[in-house]
């Protein structure tokens, strides 16, 4: 279990995050979704330990993880709006700097990335330089970067922004075999896409979760059209 | 593999990959190389050990290449965004940051290894007197002294990085922190108050360099060293750190306990070191001041000599011989323990603190800055000036270690002579203070007005006549020879000598008219001499090389020749190509023994300038030996060795064409060539990822 309690986050003395809190279970997808500047992005930083909030938990199986982020950060899978790589390196030799990097041993690497790479459907790319690579291409790589060793929590933000239509469905399935392991907390503002796959909606706004919204067992339409109005309202 | 490893590994990799790197490393091969050249070019013939010399060429340097190499470990993942990928793995900043140092460190070692074993190689091939008595382990003082140093200016360089997301700055910022700003500060501090220098002794980035170098380790020295990398590497641990709270302000920033202890220690060792001034010094086993040789003399001296001498540095522990000095003694005490001689007892009397002994040395008459030697009653005092050297402290040794018994030379005048007591540039004060503490007596006379030279003297010298003798001094001069007399002969110019040339002519040596053409030259105008014959004079200087300006040149004159006792044997001392430039003949050495009759000697060289002030003060240290050794052969005291051609002097006997050579190569032939080879390996190593 995943929980985010009462998190408050100010910069340049403005209060981006007042009282966000919500709760995500194993193998759940939930969405945040929330207009543009109403904290989706700091929200995920501060999910990512990287931003420290003013107040608030997280907690992970019941225990804080902000207190202690080296353990917590073992079980999390990062993946920020764009996907910084590097480029110099060849698809399969940077994931498997990521995977030393992030303390797996060295017998157990070489599986985890061709299992990341599987998932993530880029084992014909294992050989190619990543400044050759699209910008879907790159999406894919740091995904299967995020989910290397099997988080619990998988964070994505903005994962769907600048994907063609069929990138977008392929990413769906993706973040579904992904879900059967570990919770996902995805950002974006594509609700058509996001409904297709996960269980529910966090709208944000005002610094607030202002509503949440099934979309396990709902009519499609009806929870895009109630999303969309949870949107409207924030506006 | 650790974080640190796979950091460290990856720092390595990327600096591999980068264009700058091969700049980096190209540039500064290029300008150590030139660096090292011009300073070689400079210590000629001083005492400066080749290590030492490297060395501090080599530093200043250091920080521009950490620069350049460390500039992109961290402004470039902040600039792409990919710190956040970092942050967000499990691992402390500070094991990034320890490992991102590291890889920077070890390249800069790298290129600092490869300098050295260029340089090394160079060396072997243009100048391998240079490292005649070195090692590869002569030179570990220097590259640990340069290790040091390069481990905190990489510190400071990865700290800059981590504060700026643009390389250029990071790369401004160390070079302003580690070069710049100290070095300018000094200059100003020396053009504002030039004495401050006796008082401050040299720049503290050299003069660390130049301690570590000749085998002393100051302890505060390194414990500065390694807090200020320490600290430097803790300051880019929190610059990094602070990439969490941009736009929050540093009120938001919460500082843990390890922060606070560290900052604690750190600051409470530094203000212990200020105020207790720890100055422990461990002296290293390998250090160069330990395999100092001493000339043949001083051993000489020193094993002949029994009893107790005690030698007092009468000097400020401030001042920026102190150290030099004192190693120095502490190698001549060592050197009396290792030939089984005199026991060399050293005192520091620092004339602030030491009242007692100040007091006393005051009342025998010392200055503050010199040396007081004693054995039992007898005394010399030693005045450190510019011209301290071995062959002084060997002079005084003897002094106090044998009787008293004072040569007298006379210097001739009344014919534009070189005037031995003159202390500019062309006069030959030095020379003639060389002869003074070699237990001569110098004293000048005029052979128009002098009836006759006088019994006592030792030996004639002419310094340099830019007119001719009459027949009367000439006159005068044969009779002494007659006698068995000595003469030393120093030519200059080409004006007409009839007088002096027909004396010379009797006595075996003829002056030719020719001067010497298509030879070896330094600066153009002189001559190398290095072809010398085996005689006493020249024996130690044999392998060696003189300097002399458009010399006058001699031959054999057969019109002397005698028969028996007075046979006149003629040596050509010295030779550059086919002239000879210095002679020596000698009259009575096969009948000498038997009829107790004392053989003549005359020494003719082809050039006065020789042994002017300002030839001595440059390249002057094989021309002081030889003019030495002639004089002791004449004086009958045997030759005098050369303290200073022994292999605490630095030789590289490069001639011009060499030494161009030499620094083309090192400064623009082997960074050209790793320049094409490291560019090579990076675009095939982009090409093939």
């Amino acid at each position: 279990m995943y929980e985010v309690r009462n998190i408050a986050f100010t910069y340049s003395r403005r209060k981006i995050l007042r009282d966000v809190s919500f709760v995500v279970s194993p193998g759940e997808t939930v969405a945040v979704v929330g207009n543009n500047g109403a904290g989706k992005t700091t929200l995920m930083k501060v999910l990512a330990t990287l931003y420290p909030p003013d107040s608030g938990l997280v907690l992970s199986d019941g225990q804080d993880a902000l207190s202690n982020p080296l353990k917590y950060r073992r079980q999390l899978g990062y993946m920020g709006e764009t996907p910084a790589l590097y480029e110099d390196m060849k698809v399969k030799a940077y994931l498997e700097y990521r995977a030393a990097i992030k303390g797996e041993v060295e017998k157990r690497i070489r599986r985890r990335v061709g299992e990341a790479a599987e998932i993530c459907q880029i084992p014909d790319l294992m050989s190619t330089p990543i400044r050759h690579l699209s910008a879907g291409q790159k999406k894919r790589v740091a995904l299967a970067d995020a989910i290397l060793l099997r988080p619990r929590v998988l964070l994505l933000d903005d994962f769907l922004a600048g994907l063609d239509r069929t990138m977008r469905e392929a990413a769906g399935s993706i973040v579904t075999t992904v879900a059967a392991f570990a919770g996902v907390i995805i950002t974006g503002h594509e609700i058509a896409d996001l409904a297709k796959w996960t269980t529910r909606f966090l709208v944000l706004s005002g610094g607030v979760i202002s509503s949440v919204i099934p979309s396990a067992g709902m009519d499609y339409a009806t929870t895009i059209k109630r999303v969309d109005n949870a949107l409207g309202g924030g506006r | 593999m650790s974080p640190i490893a796979i950091t460290c590994k990856r720092t390595l990799g990327v600096l591999k990959s980068l264009y700058s790197t091969v700049l980096a490393y190209s540039l500064f091969f290029a300008a150590a190389g030139a660096s090292f050249a011009f300073s070689l070019e400079a210590a000629e013939g001083g005492e400066t050990p080749i290590a030492v010399i490297w060395a501090i060429a080599t530093a200043p340097l250091l920080p521009i290449l950490a620069s350049l190499l460390a500039m992109d470990v961290w402004s470039d993942e902040k600039r792409t965004g990919r710190i956040e990928q970092l942050l967000c793995t499990p691992v402390l900043e500070r094991d990034f940051t320890i490992g991102k140092f590291l890889g920077v460190l070890i390249a800069a070692m790298t290129a600092l290894g490869a300098f050295l074993i260029s340089t090394i190689f160079f060396l072997y091939f243009f100048a391998p007197s240079a490292l005649e008595n070195q090692t590869f382990f002569s030179f570990l003082p220097a590259l640990m002294a340069l290790a040091m140093q390069s481990t905190l200016w990489c510190a400071v360089a990865v700290a800059a990085s981590a504060a700026f997301r643009h390389a250029a700055a990071a790369a401004i910022t160390t070079i302003a922190i580690t070069s710049a700003i100290p070095r300018g500060l000094w200059l100003a501090l020396m053009q504002w108050a030039p004495q401050g220098r006796l008082s401050f002794g040299e720049m503290p980035l050299d003069a660390q360099i130049f301690d570590i170098t000749n085998g002393s380790i100051s302890s505060a020295t390194v414990l500065s060293y390694a807090l200020l990398s320490i600290f430097s590497l803790f300051i880019a641990t929190k610059f990094t750190t602070a990439a969490r709270y941009i736009g929050r302000g540093a009120r938001q920033h919460k500082w843990s306990m390890a922060t606070v202890v560290t900052l604690t220690i750190v600051l409470s060792v530094m203000l212990l070191g200020l105020f207790y001034r720890l100055n422990t010094t461990i002296e290293l086993p390998i250090g160069i001041h330990s395999e100092r040789i001493f000339s043949e003399k001083t051993r000489t001296i020193l094993r002949e000599t029994r009893g107790e001498i005690t030698i007092s540095a009468f000097m400020s522990r401030k001042d920026s011989r102190f150290r030099q000095i004192s190693y120095f003694l502490r190698a001549l005490s060592r050197e009396a323990d290792a030939v089984g001689g005199a026991r060399i007892n050293i005192r520091y009397v620092d004339p602030r603190w030491d009242l007692g002994a100040a007091g006393r040395l005051v009342n025998i008459g010392a200055d503050v800055d010199s040396l007081v030697f004693e054995r039992g009653r007898r005394q010399t005092i030693l005045p450190l000036g510019s011209n301290f050297s071995e062959r002084r402290c060997a002079s005084a040794l003897q002094k106090i270690a044998m009787p008293p018994q004072r040569k007298k030379i006379y210097w001739t005048r009344g014919h534009g002579e070189c005037p031995f007591e003159a202390y500019g540039p062309w006069g030959m004060s030095d020379i003639a203070r060389e002869l003074h503490f070699a237990g001569y007596h110098n004293q000048s006379i005029n052979l128009a007005q002098d009836s006759e030279i006088p019994s006592d003297c030792a030996l004639v010298i002419v310094a340099g006549p830019k007119s001719d003798f009459s027949k009367t001094e000439t006159g005068r001069l044969d009779t002494y020879l007659r006698k068995g007399g000595r003469l030393l002969l120093l030519f200059s110019g080409e004006k007409d000598k009839d007088w002096i040339a027909k004396l010379l002519t009797g006595w075996g040596i003829a002056i030719e008219s020719a001067k010497p053409d298509g030879v070896k030259t330094q600066s153009g105008t002189d001559v190398i001499v290095s072809d010398f014959s085996d005689h006493p004079i020249t024996d130690p200087i044999r392998g060696r090389q003189i300097l002399l300006e458009a010399p006058t040149t001699f031959s054999h004159s057969s019109s002397s020749e005698a028969p028996g006792a007075d046979k006149i044997e003629y040596f050509e001392l010295a030779k550059t190509g086919d002239y000879c430039v210095a002679a020596v003949s000698e009259r009575g050495s096969n009948a000498g023994e038997d009829l107790e009759l004392r053989p003549t000697r005359i020494v003719a060289i082809g050039d006065a300038s020789f042994i002017m002030n300002a030839q001595l003060k440059e390249k002057g240290n094989e021309n002081r030996v030889f003019f030495l050794n002639s004089v002791a052969y004449l004086s009958g005291s045997g030759a005098m060795t050369g303290a200073d051609t022994e292999a605490s002097r630095l030789i590289t006997r490069m001639d011009r064409s060499t030494r161009i050579k030499f620094v083309f190569a090192s400064s623009a032939i082997f960074p050209g060539i790793l320049f094409i080879i490291a560019m090579a390996i990076v675009i095939a190593g982009r090409k093939r990822s």
